[in-house]
């Protein structure tokens, strides 16, 4: 079987979410299948400005096809693009005009999906949002498989997205929850679809003393990873851990791992390490005494995975939906809203060193059973299987023509946003989705 | 002077408390909290954040939900948009544009048509013979002067009367959402005042109950350091001095088993066996009637009583032991008229003010320990009598009767 995989950026050293997963991907898949990846020439996300050179290339053993971007993204163009279509009612055509400026435009890159009519059983499109993964599911909607990665976030409402939901073969979603978002925008309950995530490359042995020893973490302390952004909660984070170290006398530490995109509060108790390898990572984590993951938007958290592979529980974002939801879960993690649920959360798992280690196992036993690798893999490998025994469903929806597409009737994506179920899912329902 | 706390207990600070941080490692971890009772990996992470979020609300004091607090700040929001103060109008469009959308002030179709100036305008007419004629006698017309800066001007008013509704229209709209951004801020900040009131609300009550809670402490401690400074060395005349009665027995045989009993008045060391009598015989006076007991009731003997180590679980239920012991019976009166010497005899103790300490008997604080009052002791040849020439063992005869015991003197 031959698959693509066609991703707005890929590399070694590329660390975003949805990127790092299409890899996690690829490079476990191939094993089993023949993968090939198609991607731009773009390292950068907020320009996507071409970086690698384009043509063939190879990492860690995958090949790869990159495609040149045919222009960078302005992002005070896409700013009021996004206020527009996020904020008023406007038409389909904004719509289009807001993907255009998201980018990454590539147009070789579709010549390419288009091309492949017989090349490909199946091509995995990633990032719902972005351009390549829309006008790729409208190039070959027979053969595309939707991995989308969305948050709950204004971009997901947008109409020009729904269609795309109900016409491709199936869905790979990441949570529960994003599937009920999904689904609850685009009523697409007939298209195939299966909660899979993602795994993660867990070493098989960390050591936390070392990582003690090479960062000089002598106290005991709390562990974000992941970029240092408001967007992230970050500013969020650094208040309430700010708040909690006036009301509390515990010695404790705020460790971050990550590039910062904001300042960070020169505190003597916030600690910034820097972007560490993977094995000083996973050493620090396994020395923290809980991860913590402020982010409002997630559709799934690896570095909340990662921590729980390695035993050690979560405080999270109570407000995102997907990261309550799997606190919820798998019983692993306490979740914030405010800065007193914040300090009375993270008391309870430093004081109860029982219930923290309970956790850990119990996050140990989800992660096993939810995200390793031979459950992904399997997951991924049954629904092409389950594809190429099925007739393919319903045709994609065309875009409407010129006058219609610029009628101003869709509502603003706030509102749209609003109006979807929400709220953390309890319980797995599908008994397909629980593997033995 | 020895100390009788040290290594064995915990300091007299820690007496009563309980709390989690008080209590060792290996008790903490005997005690699992609710979730994990059952054993296994029995966390419920849900229980958990009910839990803590019960306990925050009850921190809180006030345990209002969010849409309570919403309820209460619109209330607030009413009573500061007082339509006495405001016009009503004012106050309507404040709601009004609050939840109406923006964007139907930018379709608004302004009251005034647009106008449109043309050449041919000033020679229109509905009647096609009338605009004929017009038409017909342009040429004579323009004889006489010359229409078109006229035609120019009305134009240029007519351009500019559009271009000032359509600006009209758009600050219309932008009023709106500034309008609607206005009263949502109000609103948010309502919400917020009403919020923080509620929390200073119930952080005032939470500092008017320590602050009682100190002021008590603080009256217990003068009423403590009174009854120490009176167990300083009282020369009673026509009484034998305690101390003096006291001090040989230790030096004396124990031959008697009430010997020992009087050692702690002097070396600080306090027997089981004594306790055990001296509670005895508290219980039996607790027991008596009140008007028995104050006909009875004479100062106590603080040297003894404040020697007598009281425990947390004899603290506890001090009220109505308060009579008896030492420590207890010192009135919580200011330090200087604590400190008054108090004649022996008198026989009306101060009366216990009860009215602090119902408000603290289910939570009694942390007892405070009373190191011995360093009683300068007489010298030995002085405060003995000569022992008599009998030939009765000499221990028997400094043991005085009354020595084991000294609380029975008073009575």
């Amino acid at each position: 079987m031959n698959v693509a995989i066609v991703v707005q950026r890929y590399g070694a050293d590329i660390s975003g979410g949805a990127e790092l997963h299409a890899r996690y991907i690829a490079e476990r898949l191939s094993s089993r299948i023949q993968i090939r990846v198609l991607t731009t020439c773009a390292r950068d996300h907020l320009t996507w400005r071409n970086e690698f050179p384009p043509g063939a290339d190879e990492v860690n053993g995958i090949p790869i096809e990159r495609f040149r971007v045919a222009r960078e993204r302005s992002l005070r163009d896409f700013g009021i693009r996004s206020r527009r279509v996020f904020t008023r009612y406007h038409s389909l055509q904004e719509e289009l005009d807001w993907l255009q400026s998201e980018g990454p435009v590539s147009p070789d890159l579709l010549a390419r999906l288009q091309r492949s009519a017989g090349e490909f059983d199946f091509v995995v499109l990633f990032s719902v949002r972005y351009h390549q993964a829309y006008y790729g599911a409208r190039a070959i909607p027979g053969r595309a498989v939707l991995v989308p990665t969305a948050e709950r976030e204004p971009a997901l409402a947008l109409a020009i997205f729904q269609p795309i939901f109900r016409g491709v073969r199936a869905i790979m979603y990441n949570s529960l929850e994003e599937r009920a978002a999904i689904q609850g925008l685009a009523h697409n309950e007939d298209v195939p679809g299966v909660v899979v995530g993602v795994g993660s490359m867990i070493p098989a042995a960390t050591d936390p003393q070392r990582a003690r020893q090479v960062f000089s973490l002598s106290r005991p302390f709390v562990l974000y990873v992941g970029r240092v952004e408001e967007n992230k909660g970050c500013a969020e984070l650094f208040d309430y851990f700010q708040r909690y170290l006036e009301s509390s006398r515990r010695d404790l530490d705020l460790v971050l791992i990550g590039t910062p995109a904001m300042p960070i509060p020169s505190h003597p108790r916030i600690r910034h390490l820097g972007f560490v390898s993977d094995q000083d990572k996973f050493d620090v984590l396994a020395a923290a005494a809980a991860l913590v993951m402020p982010s409002y938007f997630e559709s799934l958290s690896m570095v909340a995975l990662e921590a729980w592979a390695l035993g050690r529980p979560v405080l999270a974002n109570g407000r995102c939906d997907v990261l309550q939801g799997q606190c919820i879960r798998s019983n692993a993690g306490l979740y914030y809203e405010s800065a007193g649920d914040f300090a009375a959360a993270l008391d309870r798992l430093l004081d109860d060193a029982g219930m923290a280690d309970a956790m850990g196992r119990n996050g140990r036993q989800y992660f096993a059973q939810h995200y390793s690798w031979p459950v992904i893999e399997r997951k991924y490998l049954d629904m092409f299987d389950r594809l190429a025994a099925a007739s393919p469903g319903r045709p994609l929806e065309p875009l409407p023509g010129w006058f219609a597409r610029r009628r101003p009737t869709v509502p603003a994506a706030l509102d749209v946003l609003a109006s979807l179920p929400s709220g953390p899912a309890r319980e797995y329902q599908s008994a397909s989705e629980v593997p033995a | 002077m020895v100390d009788q706390n040290q290594g064995q207990r915990r300091g007299h600070f820690h007496r009563g408390r309980r709390g989690s941080d008080r209590r060792g490692i290996d008790r903490r971890s005997q005690q699992p909290p609710p979730q994990e009772r059952g054993g296994g990996n029995q966390v419920d992470v849900e229980q958990i954040m009910r839990e803590i979020r019960g306990r925050i609300a009850q921190r809180q004091g006030i345990d209002l939900s969010n849409q309570q607090i919403q309820d209460l700040a619109a209330r607030r929001l009413e009573s500061i948009l007082d339509p006495r103060a405001i016009k009503p109008s004012l106050l309507d469009a404040l709601r009004r544009s609050a939840g109406a959308q923006a964007q139907r002030a930018a379709e608004k179709i302004p009251n005034e048509p647009a106008f449109s100036f043309e050449d041919t305008t000033i020679y229109d007419s509905h009647r096609g013979l009338m605009r004929f004629i017009r038409r017909m006698l342009n040429p004579l017309l323009k004889l006489f002067f010359n229409p078109n800066p006229l035609i120019r001007a009305l134009h240029i008013q007519a351009k500019l009367n559009v271009e000032a509704a359509e600006r009209d229209a758009e600050r219309d709209r932008r009023q709106t959402e500034w309008n609607a951004l206005h009263y949502e801020i109000v609103q948010r900040l309502v919400t917020e005042v009403s919020r923080a009131t509620l929390e200073l609300q119930a952080q005032s009550l939470r500092v008017e109950s320590l602050d009682a809670k100190v002021e008590f402490n603080e009256r217990r401690v003068r009423g403590i350091e009174g009854s120490v400074h009176r167990a300083r060395p009282q020369v009673v005349p026509g009484r034998p001095e305690p101390s003096a009665v006291s001090a040989p027995a230790p030096e004396a045989e124990p031959a008697s088993a009430e010997a020992p009993v009087a050692a702690p008045a002097e070396g600080g060391q306090t027997s089981e066996s004594a306790r055990r009598r001296r509670r005895r015989r508290r219980g039996r006076r607790s027991g008596m009637g009140s008007g028995e007991g104050q006909q009875m009731a004479a100062p106590p003997r603080p040297d003894v009583a404040s020697t007598v180590e009281r425990r947390p679980e004899e603290s506890k239920g001090s009220v109505e032991h308060v009579p008896d012991t030492g420590i207890n019976e010192a009135p919580p009166v200011p330090f200087e008229r604590a400190s008054a010497p108090t004649p022996f005899e008198h026989p009306v103790p101060t009366p216990f003010d009860h009215t602090p300490l119902e408000h603290t008997l289910s939570e009694p604080p942390p007892i405070v320990q009373i190191e011995p009052p360093p009683i300068e002791l007489p010298p030995m040849a002085a405060a003995v009598p000569e022992p008599p020439p009998a030939p009765e063992p000499p221990a028997a005869a400094e043991a005085p009767p009354s020595a084991p015991d000294p609380d029975r003197h008073e009575y």
